[in-house]
């Protein structure tokens, strides 16, 4: 046996040899392909594919509809005869724009393009259909001072100026673009121009997502239209050029997977293909697809924004004012939010874990609650509380102290009340952490302590303290970063107060002209950083720190007895509740039942349940609901299949490569939320093959990247707890793979699986920092829902949502509570 | 040194009663085994001794002063005791130096005094290079006697010991067993042990609490509990043992089952009985009392272990190792009985039986 295995290891077999070989030729082939149609568009003087790309999919539709009307072989005719086809074809294009309302966005600049030296009438209906696609926002004093110079030959100096980008500006409208380059210019002078012609400029602004949208579905067909024009319809030629990043980057994928799939037979000495490494490689390429493709991509652009190496970018995060602020914010408020979280969560931790306080499995749950709870609801709630003028807290202190009508004493709009809204909904984290570690501590550790004389509060300082430290720096850390990758709260205390962080900078940015794009990729690749060291120090250093205290035997914690201190802290702690939970949610519920939110519920005629019944009926409110629900299911269902692959791979097989995908989830949800989104916006446009920009399936993608690794842990830490035994019996009784599964393994697992169901899920539901980088009109959720009304329109209404998200979440938190037993990992 | 003293003490858990009325005193410098099954109660009285858990009712003197018992409890810390835990309890962020001396750094003794004592003891358990090391670099045989030392540092006078073997191989579990013992004669401290193995029992201890479901079944010598057990469960427990049903009458015992042999016997009981027979006390001798067929021998070197049909029994015969090539080919064995063990037939034995560890 052993001689026939080392025998293996000598002679790969021949199969898998060709295979490999085969997938890495197909690899290099797909590459060069791509490769080359890039050139062929680069040749062709054009900067998009998409033409290609639409050539391709409507050849023969569109092939019809041109020779119908045009009827010549293209290759026999004279220059002169094709000129007369280019201006026909270029007629049918402006009625393709015309008759669908719809030009195209980058696309219709190859239109432009086209009609270099034309200055007709066509040219100008054509680019007055792109501007109504793509127009983005225009500054106001560049419009009016454009909208001044209309003349003639002003305007046809900036059409010469669009067309081919020599001619010098008109001198009104250098002001309004002059610093910009490259497209950006070219997008900019393309709305100066339409708005001083003065044509239904408003009109492109006010539904901008809309015509987006009309583009993607019809747009394409112009371009059609312009190549068959050109002529250039061979097949295989349309399909290298139309997918050539496409095609590419399924080469370079192709070309990783060979590599990694030759060095794991090359580590494992065995030539043999094992069926497992099709699922680890489909996840790894699913992955880097997703999540490593936008977020590398992300730091390349924020270095060579306009193509050349440029340090600019980052230097402006220090010059701007505002990014400075925005940066000092974030570090000020997670910091100040770290050491308060995590003051209040060890003594707490430690009460509910370690002593006889009463009810410390209550208490323990309501903190654990709110963990899952949406922050920006709790935001809400502590406007409401603290509002300088009208807050309920300031109310209460003025009449206690006696003090004047004046604003204040407490005032929320401030960092350090942002600081206080960030705690109080980020402290759980650090509760989770540090209960779960003081929970599986080894009790006769510090049994020995006081046995050699040391007193109960000696023992905390010198033995438990001590061997919490990595839990607790890891606990502190986790708050640093959520606090700091927090959009929710920021966003909705800042709005007032003037406070920007580097969150609320990015969305704000987004979507603007392209210098602040840049800044907002810059100001996410500096949180991303952030987010990798602490990542690192508490995947890496930490973990090998953490002292092995789990023992053999079933671990009954030691119970600290507070004598005759456990009536006042279980009372102090009862308070803690109070104020952190009970009365937050209680001012959402009774401000969501107020018709005037000035006065008290109790005031006669003032109770009301029409913002409930007034926000719950809103079409609007159901569709958005429906969109969370489909999106959340989504993520969650696509997450636990995942998970369920990971954890046979990770606990039931020995093959190589198995935790390549898992430190990939694990980098995934530790990149901060914002980041994530903004590089799937720059990435998935079309630009790399793959075009879902706002599109539910972006929106899917990034909860997954994010949430991911919630449920992939349950079921990986609840398969590590069947004994491999247990399916090993089931084979001996003569079970196969299928049965076992189905039989033994499945109804072990299926309560977890049901858990990391809810855990992929809740978060997806209630999410968002990337939902308000990523909704569009039609994938609009609850979350961003919430938020648009809160900021919009009545408190009292956006209270009645909050609070119906709330009970959604506590139901679901309580079916989950169910499901593990309070058992859950963050 | 301490002595304890344990009056009428009894433990529950709710309505889960896991000791019931011990009640004995442990003298100064006696090394006493607290022996059972898992879940006999007998980590409970240690813990009981140590301060951890508190009585239900009873109470505990430390040398004669009163430590457990009506509303006096003193904590562990002030109870001047050293205790090893089955897990070790070596804190992993301290090293090994620093783990012994803890104990004295808590009553802030001088530091040359730590040092001299710290080497002291880590002399005694043969670790003195070891002082710098952190408990991740080191065997389980090596914590184990950090976990010894640091017990030991403070001249306690007492000592308990929970399972402290257990999780080592069984080499080094014998070769500890007899350092626990040195270092207990050396120091002279009154040492409380508490285990499931008999023979760690047996090699170790001066007196021996044999505990069977929070009752204390029978105490006394190694050699009194073995040879002298008080009733089934304690034959049983202790060493290998055969029952038989068996009738007793004037100056003898017939055991039907066996097709009615007799055995000679002189005690006081008659009728129906239990005989306990112990496979080292039956000898292959030609004139003996029992004749059976030789139904399987297992040669395992020091010892031939037999098993011999007599009547409708089987029954188990240790023999001399040197001599089994003797009983190659042979059929028809006689075997004399030289030691027997007889109790009332109280109909408990198939429940003791069952409960067999």
């Amino acid at each position: 046996m052993k001689e026939h295995s080392s025998l293996r290891r000598e002679k790969p077999p021949i199969i898998t040899k060709c295979a490999l070989t085969a997938l890495f030729l197909i690899g290099v082939l797909l590459l060069v392909s791509g490769l080359r149609g890039q050139r062929i568009i680069a040749d062709d003087g054009f900067s998009s594919e998409s033409a290609y790309r639409v050539i391709y999919s409507l050849s023969g539709h569109v092939g019809a509809v041109y020779r119908s009307h045009m009827k010549p072989d293209l290759d026999a005719l004279e220059e002169s005869d094709r000129a007369g086809v280019f201006s026909a074809a270029r007629t049918l294009a402006v009625s393709a724009f015309e008759t669908q309302s719809a030009g195209a966005g980058k696309d219709a600049e190859e239109a432009i393009l086209l009609s270099a030296g034309r200055e007709d009438e066509t040219t100008l209906r054509l680019l007055y259909a792109a501007y109504l696609v793509s127009g983005p926002k225009i500054n106001s004093s560049a419009r009016k001072v454009i909208v001044a110079a209309d003349s003639p030959e002003f305007r046809r100096q900036l059409l010469r100026c669009i067309v081919d980008d020599t001619l010098p500006l008109p001198a009104g409208s250098e002001s309004a673009v002059g610093d910009l380059q490259g497209e950006a210019k070219k997008a900019m002078l393309m709305q100066v121009y339409f708005t001083a012609t003065g044509s239904a400029g408003g009109q492109g602004a006010a539904n901008a997502n809309d015509f987006k949208k009309t583009v993607r579905d019809k747009g394409q067909q112009l371009l059609a239209f312009r190549m068959a024009a050109r002529g250039e319809v061979s097949f295989l030629r349309q399909l290298i050029t139309g997918h050539s990043k496409t095609i590419a980057l399924l080469g370079i994928i192709l070309l990783l997977d060979a590599v990694l799939l030759t060095l794991l037979m090359f580590s494992e000495k065995t030539w043999r293909f094992d069926i497992k490494w099709i699922f680890i490689l489909l996840i790894v390429d699913f992955l880097l697809y997703f999540q490593m493709l936008p977020i590398v991509y992300m730091v390349i652009r924020s270095f060579f924004p306009e193509g050349g190496f440029t340090l600019d970018v980052f230097r402006r995060l220090y010059t701007e004012p505002i990014n400075l602020e925005a940066l000092k914010n974030t570090l000020i408020s997670s910091f100040a939010t770290m050491i308060l979280g995590t003051l209040i969560a060890f003594p707490l931790a430690f009460l509910v874990g370690r002593t006889n306080l009463y009810g410390r499995k209550f208490f323990r749950s309501l903190f654990v609650i709110t963990y899952m709870v949406p922050p920006y609801v709790g935001a809400m709630a502590w406007l409401r509380l603290m509002n300088p003028n009208v807050g309920t807290v300031n109310l209460w202190l003025r009449t206690l102290f006696g003090l004047s009508d004046a604003p204040g004493p407490l005032n929320v709009y401030t960092l350090s009340g942002m600081i206080w809204v960030l705690t109080t909904f980020y402290y759980p984290y650090a509760f989770i952490t540090i209960s779960r570690a003081m929970e599986k501590m080894d009790p006769s550790l510090e049994e020995a302590s006081r046995v050699s004389g040391a007193s109960p509060l000696k023992t905390l300082f010198t033995v438990t303290l001590p061997m919490m430290m990595p839990s607790l720096i890891g606990g502190a850390l986790l708050v640093f970063i959520s606090a700091a990758s927090c959009y929710g709260i920021p966003s909705i205390v800042g709005i007032n107060g003037n406070i920007s962080t580097v969150t609320t900078r990015i969305v704000e940015y987004n979507g603007q002209s392209q210098a602040k794009m840049n800044d907002a990729t810059a100001l996410a690749v500096f949180l991303m950083a952030v987010a990798l060291i602490i990542l690192f120090i508490s995947d890496v250093v930490l973990a090998r720190k953490q002292y092995i205290t789990v023992s053999g035997k079933s671990v009954r914690p030691s119970i600290v007895d507070l004598r005759r201190w456990r009536l006042p802290l279980t009372v102090m702690v009862c308070l803690f509740a109070v104020v952190m939970v009970v009365i937050p949610f209680t001012t959402i519920l009774l401000t969501s039942l107020k018709g005037d939110i000035g006065k008290s519920v109790l005031d006669s005629g003032n109770f009301t349940l029409n913002n409930w019944t007034g926000i719950f009926t809103r079409n609007e409110t159901i569709s958005c609901l429906k969109n969370s629900l489909l999106f959340a299911s989504c993520t969650a269902t696509v997450g636990l299949v995942i998970a369920c692959v990971m954890s046979y791979l990770m606990q039931r097989t020995r093959v190589r490569g198995r935790t390549i995908p898992n430190f990939l989830i694990t980098l995934g949800s530790g990149t901060p939320s914002v980041v994530i989104a903004l590089g799937l916006i720059i990435t998935m446009r079309g630009n790399f093959g793959l075009d879902i920009y706002n599109t539910a399936w972006i929106m899917i993608i990034a909860y997954l990247i994010k949430y991911q690794m919630m449920g992939m842990r349950t079921v990986v830490s609840a398969m590590s707890q069947i004994h491999v035994s247990l399916e090993e019996c089931s084979q001996v009784s003569g079970a196969g793979w299928l049965t076992t599964m189905r039989r033994v393994t499945g109804p072990l697992i299926l309560p977890s699986i049901a858990a990391g169901w809810f855990l992929i899920f809740i978060p997806s539901f209630y999410e968002l920092s990337m939902t308000a980088l990523l909704y569009t009109g039609s994938t609009k959720t609850i979350g961003y829902q919430l938020f648009e009304y809160w900021t919009n329109h009545g408190e009292a209404m956006s209270c009645a949502m909050a609070f119906g998200i709330l009970l959604i979440v506590v139901v679901l938190n309580f079916i989950l509570g169910r499901l593990t037993r309070g058992e859950f990992s963050i | 040194m301490a002595s304890v003293k344990i009056s009428h003490i009894t433990k529950s858990f709710g309505d889960n009663l896991v000791l019931k009325e011990f009640n004995d005193t442990f003298r100064d410098g006696e090394f006493v085994t607290l022996l059972g099954p898992s879940g006999c109660g007998k980590t409970t009285m240690l813990r009981i001794i140590a301060g951890f858990e508190k009585p239900t009712s009873g109470e505990l003197y430390l040398d004669d002063l009163l430590v457990s018992g009506g509303k006096t409890f003193i904590p562990p810390e002030k109870r001047a005791i050293g205790m090893v835990f089955q897990s070790y309890a070596v804190w992993p962020h301290m090293n090994v130096f620093d783990n012994i001396a803890y104990p004295l750094a808590i009553r802030h003794t001088a530091k040359n005094e730590i040092r001299q004592n710290v080497e002291r003891v880590l002399d005694i358990v043969h670790l003195k290079q070891y002082a710098e090391r952190y408990p991740n670099q080191l065997s389980g045989g090596q914590q184990q006697r950090v976990a010894l030392a640091r017990a030991l540092v403070a001249a306690p006078g007492l000592l308990l010991l929970d399972e402290p073997l257990s999780n080592l191989d069984a080499k080094l579990r014998e070769s500890m067993r007899f350092e626990i013992k040195e270092i207990q004669k050396k120091t002279g401290i009154t040492v409380v042990y508490v285990t499931h193995d008999q023979t760690e029992a047996m090699a170790m201890s001066d007196r021996i609490f044999l505990i069977n479901r929070g009752v204390v079944q029978q105490s006394g010598t190694p050699e009194e509990i073995y040879n002298r057990p008080v009733n089934q469960f304690v034959a049983d427990f202790l060493g290998k043992v055969d029952f038989f049903k068996g009738i007793a009458e004037e100056g003898r015992i017939v055991i039907p089952s066996m097709g009615g042999p007799v055995l000679p016997y002189h005690g006081d009981l008659r009728g129906n009985v239990d005989v306990a027979i112990r496979p080292e006390n039956i000898l292959f001798r030609d004139d003996g009392e029992l004749c059976g067929a030789l139904e399987a021998h297992y040669y395992l070197g020091d010892v031939e272990d037999c098993r011999v049909r007599v009547g409708d029994e089987i029954v188990r015969v240790i023999a001399d190792g040197y001599g089994h090539a003797s009983l190659n080919g042979r059929k028809e064995v006689r075997m004399h009985v030289r030691d027997m063990m007889v109790f009332k037939d109280d109909g408990a034995l198939d429940e003791i039986l069952m409960i067999r560890t």
